[in-house]
C-alpha cells in the first residue's frame, strides 16, 4: 500500500525533540480515532528540520485526511501551546518541494 | 496573526471588527495584514437577544460592513436571521447545546452556514461536539445549504491551514467538492456578491439602474 507525505510547519514557543513532535502526533491520532485508526493511519515522522520548523511527516494513502485532521486538532503538548501547519502534501518525499495542488 | 496566515496560505481574511471601532482604527488594522499580501474582508457579528434588536442592528451595519453574519443565541434571533437576506451567514455557539441547526431552519435559510471547527473542536474536545457537528453537516447536506468552513481563530494559535479545515469537513461526512466550496468558493461567492450590491447602481436582486450613457 502507498504512502503519503506532509510537510507540516510546527509553531510552537520552544523547540520539541523527534520523539516530542511524534509523540504529540500519535497522542492525537489515539484521542480522535483510536487504536485502529493509529494503527491504520500509521504516522510516521521522516525528518524534523528544527531550524526551519518543518517536519516531514508521512501516513498509509487512506488515512492522510484523518492525519491532517489530528494534526489541525493538536494545540499544545505538555501544556505547551503548539499549532501545527500541514503546507503541503505529497506522494512522494521529492514532491513536497513544490506546491501542492489539490 | 497575519504573518500565521500568510504562513498558512491564504489570500483572503474576514476580519470581525467590533461595532465601536473607529474607521481609523479600522483602516490601521486592514494595513497589518494588507502589508503580508493579505486581502481584507470587514465583518461583523451580530449577537442580538431578540428579534427587534437584530432588525435594528441590521439596518444600522449592513451596508457599513463587507460580511454580516449573526451568532444564534435563542430559537427566535435564529429564525429571523435564516429568513432575512441581509444576513449573509449564521453560525451557532458550540457551548450552547439547547440550540442546534434543525430541519426548518435549514429550510428558511437564505444565507450560509458558518461552522466555525477549530474553535469548537479545541473548545470542548468531545464526543458529543464532533457528533452534533457530523449531524449539523447531514442537515446542511440533506437541505442543500450553502457551508462555509471556517477555523474560527481568535488567536494565532488556532490558525490552520486550508487543506487541514478541508480534512476536517471530510471527518464529519462532506464530500470533497463541498469542503473545498465551503473552504474557497463560497465565502468568496458571498463576498462578491456583497461588492455587487455595494455599487450605487443596485437597486434589489435582478434590478439595476441603467444610466443613459451605458444603453
Amino acid at each position: 500500500m502507498g504512502r503519503r507525505y506532509l510537510l507540516i510547519k510546527v509553531v510552537c514557543e520552544t523547540s520539541l525533540s523527534d520523539e516530542q513532535l511524534l509523540e504529540a502526533l500519535t497522542n492525537s491520532v489515539r484521542k480522535y480515532f483510536g487504536e485502529i485508526g493509529l494503527a491504520r493511519i500509521d504516522p510516521r515522522l521522516i525528518k524534523f528540520d528544527h531550524n526551519r520548523s518543518t517536519a516531514i511527516v508521512s501516513c498509509s494513502d487512506g488515512g492522510l485526511a484523518q492525519l491532517e485532521s489530528a494534526v489541525a486538532l493538536i494545540s499544545q503538548y505538555l501544556e505547551i501551546p503548539l499549532a501545527p501547519l500541514v503546507l503541503r502534501v505529497s506522494g512522494t518525499i521529492k514532491g513536497l518541494r513544490k506546491p501542492s495542488v489539490r | 496573526m497575519a504573518e500565521m496566515l500568510k504562513i498558512a496560505g491564504y489570500s483572503t481574511v474576514g476580519l470581525t471588527i467590533p461595532t465601536g471601532l473607529f474607521r481609523d482604527r479600522v483602516s490601521s488594522i486592514r494595513r497589518i495584514f494588507e502589508r503580508e499580501g493579505l486581502d481584507t474582508v470587514i465583518r461583523i457579528d451580530l449577537a442580538s437577544t431578540s428579534r427587534l434588536e437584530l432588525l435594528k442592528s441590521l439596518r444600522r451595519y449592513r451596508k457599513a460592513f463587507d460580511l454580516v453574519s449573526v451568532k444564534c443565541i435563542n430559537p427566535r434571533v435564529a429564525t429571523v436571521a435564516s429568513r432575512d437576506r441581509r444576513v449573509d451567514i449564521i453560525f451557532f455557539d458550540g457551548t450552547n447545546r439547547s440550540l442546534r441547526f434543525s430541519h426548518s431552519l435549514a429550510g428558511l435559510l437564505r444565507g450560509a452556514l458558518e461552522l466555525n471547527l477549530i474553535s469548537n473542536l479545541l473548545g470542548q474536545p468531545n464526543s458529543s461536539t464532533f457528533a452534533s457537528l457530523v449531524k449539523v453537516a447531514a442537515i446542511a447536506r440533506e437541505h442543500n445549504v450553502k457551508l462555509v468552513l471556517s477555523s474560527g481563530s481568535r488567536n494565532p494559535q488556532m490558525v490552520r491551514t486550508p487543506l487541514q479545515i478541508t480534512a476536517l469537513g471530510s471527518a464529519l461526512g462532506l464530500s470533497n467538492q463541498e469542503t473545498v466550496e465551503g473552504v474557497t468558493l463560497a465565502p468568496m461567492s458571498i463576498v462578491a456578491r456583497n461588492l455587487k450590491k455595494r455599487r450605487p447602481e443596485y437597486v434589489e436582486e435582478g434590478v439595476r439602474v441603467v444610466a443613459p450613457t451605458q444603453r
